[in-house]
């Protein structure tokens, strides 16, 4: 068939259901049977799937002309999903094609959830179409003969790249697809992203810098025209509005009528604490919503999610209360409003949220936003700005991570076998690794095969072993069979799952949160009242209890960072609470009595000014700084000015941040004027200091958690599969502590800190804040008590500490407090 | 710098790397040293410092140097898993201490007794010196005082300005001390005080009383 008839194929089939391709669907498949690879930016719901799955069966037509009575088998084309419960829905969309189309291919899922008994079958005959997750591709990469497998492969498709862009299980990515790019004859590299701020890295990352694979390629992006609008909530009496908190329950009776309103509405929380806690009190006070509203998010169990999707798309809920577990995939037509609660960390999840509603093509979505203390107001102004001008974050892709590619490189020793010389130029080709040198590959090997960089005659390591020929293989079961369980770079607390004694499955709850409970305590669970009688494996029994509770699992949520240009947004807000109220918002005009509280105390800044807080509470001495450059700026900017002031004496204190501005909190006065004689807030030395205050904080310490499971150092165990790895337990703790003083230079041990470095602590944006400050009056005001502008800062209980005194010392101090 | 403490008119010395010494007898209690974990993990494919081998033995030597006791006795988990080249290490430092050894049996010690037959170092279930029960298990017996092992016990102290720190230490209750485990790349468990529990922790190099 020409291109021609090819097009008119899938027209056609647009046409049977009512539909038109739009412009970017096209483009796509012009490129795809081009053979050129690409990136496609385009949002969830809008037809991407369709995009990308048409030019794919295709090809296949094009090449099988005879392809309604003869199949042919073999895997071609693999579809990566970040969230294994995407996998049903894209399976759907992908057999829809195949079938209507006339053709035999078959589609297939292999997840986490698949069985064995359906992973012995692919074995033999694999899917036409793969529908897998990044960690199931590398478990693939480990199995025996898989060049095989992919030998015939046209096209892989990374579906939510921007998901994966940014985190180690991008990388993991990159190093699948260096490896299938040898592999398949005829390969293809699709990815498709929303909108991040990097858009063009994505495509870089995602198909290899300076690769012949990036010259051929294409950036589509589908120019939807969606309109947003964002309103924000606003409490009636700002009086009694909190200045604190992250629930936000004051304002659940403004939700109630928006709820009424709409035809389904998604209330977004943070946290799947805080998604339990709404979802209680809105049928504590609501009970006529009973049967109309649902819960979803990550820890229930997928029936139950499943159901709720479901119901939905039927349009019998009234209101679902969810977690980021609803941001992606999943059409959901009746959505009508969405609503989310505290601020979103992050304009491109906001938008990606609000996008979850009126999802026809040309219906506005519509979200609030609803603060959940005082000062986001200020935020949710800043937002309705930021939406305007799609100021979205971008994605930072890592670099030189040691720990996934030992991990990787073990995979391919697990299943054939890997020859360096012909592994080397292919991970050189790949965005994380192009700056690896010949030394530190050698290194990287040396550490496989000996655990270290020389051998010793009484050492029994082992590992990965170097045949004859020069081959590196791991020939040991026991160790593969480890290695396999180990394939992943996600590195949770461990979860227990909690059940009826009878054994209905209900959920899984983190293991730190399970052992603080004692029989007979009773927690709330996927909104039920649940009574722990007892852990049996890893398993935990429950009933169901009338005893009301406040004991609620939390879960950490991710903390994102604003960009540079949302905490622009965000201060240029905040200075208009200083100029006339006609040149304010109606948040800014809605905080008056904030800002007037504020000013009985302190002041609020104007553009050219620096505010620091002092005041002792009964936690200890309060220094708040407040260069409102986001939450990351602040992370590195309160680590450095820590360091440099114990340089001038030992000090012991906590570190607190947020968007707004960072805390020291120590058991002594900080002398404030001597930060300010000796400069402290200069830019010279900047990397120099910051780099050595790692050395008495914990970021790093933190860090080398995930490095020291990812690189397989750490055993997790997993038990629920009844494999004993107990012995091989370990904390990562002990280990940084072992690595600290006998492999300082180990470069694992030393990723940890480039990571924080690199990752966390932002260094550029560091410099241009700090050089910001450095034009700005400093404002000193040394307060009777906490001010508004504080309270979410002191009262936050994550913290970083940080001390260069000895531990004698402290001790000495602390006791005293003991005995008094 | 150690401390000293007087248990039913008895002396001791808590010493900071871990060991309790009693003057008298001439005896030091030293409790989960775990030898041959770093080299059971490597093994097994996890690549602990291989150099991490050594300090425990650097650590015993020092301790023995300091009291020069006539005899040694481990309180168990003195090896932490099957036998594994660390074991050699072990048979040398055996060779060139002169104290007499001597192991009650912990919950890890599953190396052949033979084995520790053929160094001379006596093995029991639970030994009764005097009026001391020296177990790894924790236990109450009346009339006796305990000295035990296996909990690896640590503290959390909290101070002003939201300081926290968790700490390893000799665990004293009125019938009772814990010893912390000696071995490096060990773990630890917190324990909470009563009022009548007494509680030193290891700071650097000294053992301070909290």
């Amino acid at each position: 068939m020409t291109k021609k008839q090819l097009f008119e194929t899938a027209e056609n089939w647009f046409h049977l259901q009512g539909w038109k391709p739009f412009a970017f669907q096209k483009e796509t498949w012009a490129a795809y049977l081009k053979g050129q690879h690409g990136l496609l930016n385009a949002p969830t719901g809008s037809g991407k799937t369709y995009a990308l799955w048409f030019p794919i069966v295709l090809s296949y037509i094009k090449n099988n002309p005879n392809y309604k009575t003869k199949h042919q088998k073999g895997l071609k084309a693999i579809w990566i999903t970040p969230l294994r419960a995407l996998s049903q829905e894209i399976k759907q969309s992908a057999e829809r094609i195949t079938n209507e189309l006339g053709t035999q291919m078959t589609v297939g899922i292999r997840t986490g959830d698949t069985s064995t008994k359906e992973r012995a079958r692919q074995k033999t005959t694999m899917p036409d179409l793969l529908i897998t997750t990044p960690e199931s591709l590398q478990l693939l990469l480990s199995s025996k003969g898989y060049e095989k497998v992919f030998k015939n492969c046209e096209a892989i498709v990374v579906d939510e790249w921007h998901e994966l862009l940014g985190t180690k299980r991008g990388i993991q990515m990159e190093l699948g697809l260096s490896r299938l790019k040898t592999i398949c004859n005829d390969l293809r590299v699709w990815g498709i992203s929303a909108t991040i701020g990097n858009l063009e890295q994505a495509r870089e990352v995602l198909l290899g810098p300076n690769t012949g694979a990036l010259d051929n390629s294409v950036l589509i992006k589908a120019k939807l025209n969606k309109k947003i609008t964002v309103k924000s909530i606003i409490p009636k009496k700002m009086e009694t509005f909190p200045w604190r908190g992250h629930l936000g329950l004051h304002l659940l009776e403004a939700v109630v009528p928006i709820i009424n309103n709409s035809k389904t509405t998604l209330l977004f929380t943070n946290t799947r604490s805080q998604c339990e806690i709404w979802f209680q009190k809105i049928l504590e006070k609501h009970p006529e919503y009973a049967g109309e509203i649902a819960m979803h998010h990550g820890s229930i169990n997928k029936e139950t999610r499943l159901w709720v999707e479901q119901a939905i798309r039927n349009e019998s809920l009234k209101a679902v209360v969810c977690t980021s577990s609803l941001d992606l995939g999943v059409d959901f037509a009746p959505v009508e409003t969405v609503i989310q609660i505290g601020g979103p960390k992050g304009v491109a999840r906001f938008l990606q949220r609000a996008g979850r509603s009126g999802h026809s093509p040309g219906k506005e979505s519509v979200i609030y936003f609803m603060p959940t203390h005082a000062i986001e107001l200020i935020e949710a102004s800043a937002l309705q700005k930021a939406v305007k001008t799609e100021a979205v974050e971008d994605r930072l892709p890592y670099l030189n991570s040691y720990d996934v590619l030992i991990q990787y490189l073990t995979t391919l020793a697990v299943s054939d076998g890997f020859y360096p010389h012909e592994i080397y130029p292919e991970i050189k080709q790949t965005f994380c690794y192009q700056a690896v040198t010949e030394e530190q590959w050698q290194w990287l090997l040396n550490f496989l095969v000996m655990g270290s960089q020389s051998l010793s005659s009484y050492d029994e390591y082992k590992k990965v072993e170097v045949e004859d020929d020069g081959k590196f293989k791991v020939n040991n079961r026991g160790m593969a069979m480890r290695h396999r369980f180990q394939i992943g770079t996600i590195v949770g607390d461990a979860n227990i799952a909690v059940r009826y004694q009878k054994g209905g499955y209900i959920g899984s709850i983190e293991e730190s949160f399970i052992s603080k409970l004692t029989a007979g305590d009773v927690f709330t669970f996927a909104g039920r009242n649940l009574e722990f009688i007892r852990i049996k494996g890893m398993q935990a029994h429950v009933r169901n209890s009338s005893k009301r509770t406040n004991k609620i699992p939390s879960w950490m949520g991710g903390r994102l960072s604003f960009s540079a240009q949302m905490s622009k947004l965000l201060r240029e807000e905040l200075y208009t609470a200083e100029r006339d109220a006609s040149k304010q918002s109606k948040e800014i005009k809605a905080l008056a009595p904030l800002f007037a509280k504020q000013r009985t105390e302190s002041i609020v800044p104007k553009p050219d000014e620096f505010l620091i807080e002092t005041f002792k509470t009964r936690d200890g001495y309060h220094h708040i700084f407040y260069p409102f450059e986001g939450r990351g700026v602040h992370e590195a900017m309160s680590s450095l000015l820590a360091y440099r002031i114990s340089l001038l004496s030992p000090i012991t204190c906590s570190l607190a941040f947020n968007d707004y501005g960072f805390e020291l909190l120590s058991d002594k006065v900080i002398d404030i004027q001597a930060i300010l004689d000796n400069n402290l807030f200069t830019t010279q030395y900047m990397l120099d200091d910051l780099q050595k205050s790692l050395n008495s904080n914990e970021m790093a310490r933190r860090r080398f958690r995930d490095i020291a499971v990812i690189s397989g150092m750490v055993f997790t165990g997993y038990p629920d599969k009844g494999i004993k790895m107990k012995h091989l337990q370990s904390s990562s703790q002990l280990l940084f502590d072992v690595f600290k003083d006998f492999e300082a230079d180990n470069l694992l041990f030393q990723q940890a800190f480039t990571e924080t470095f690199e990752h966390q602590l932002e260094e550029g944006r560091l410099r241009m804040a700090l050089e910001r400050i450095a034009s700005q009056k400093i404002k000193w005001q040394a307060c009777q008590n906490p001010t508004p502008f504080s309270f979410p800062i002191i009262t936050d209980r994550l913290r970083e500490k940080l001390s260069t005194e000895k531990l004698a010392d402290r001790i000495k101090r602390m006791t005293k407090i003991l005995n008094k | 710098m150690t401390q000293t403490l007087h248990i039913l008119n008895t002396e001791f010395v808590l010493h900071p790397l871990g060991g309790v010494f009693w003057i008298d007898q001439s005896l030091l209690l030293i409790s989960d040293v775990h030898l041959g974990k770093v080299a059971h993990f490597r093994k097994f494919g996890a690549a602990v410092p291989r150099k991490a081998v050594h300090k425990n033995f650097m650590l015993l030597d020092k301790l023995v140097a300091h009291f020069k006791p006539f005899h040694i006795c481990f309180l168990g988990d003195l090896f932490h898993s099957s036998l594994n080249k660390e074991w050699q290490l072990f048979e040398n430092w055996v060779a060139k201490t002169p104290s007499k050894i001597s192991l009650v049996t912990g919950n890890h010690d599953i190396i052949a007794p033979e084995k520790f037959d053929a160094l001379e170092i006596e093995q029991y279930q639970e030994l009764i010196v005097k009026d001391f029960l020296l177990t790894h298990h924790p236990e109450e017996r009346e009339s006796y005082f305990n000295f035990c092992g296996h909990i690896h016990p640590a503290i959390r102290l909290q101070g002003f300005g939201r300081q926290r720190l968790r700490l390893p230490c000799f665990f004293k209750s009125t019938h009772q001390l814990i010893l912390p485990a000696f071995g490096e790349f060990t773990g630890t468990h917190v324990l909470k005080p009563n009022k009548s529990d007494e509680v030193y922790v290891i700071v650097e190099n000294e053992v301070v009383k909290v």
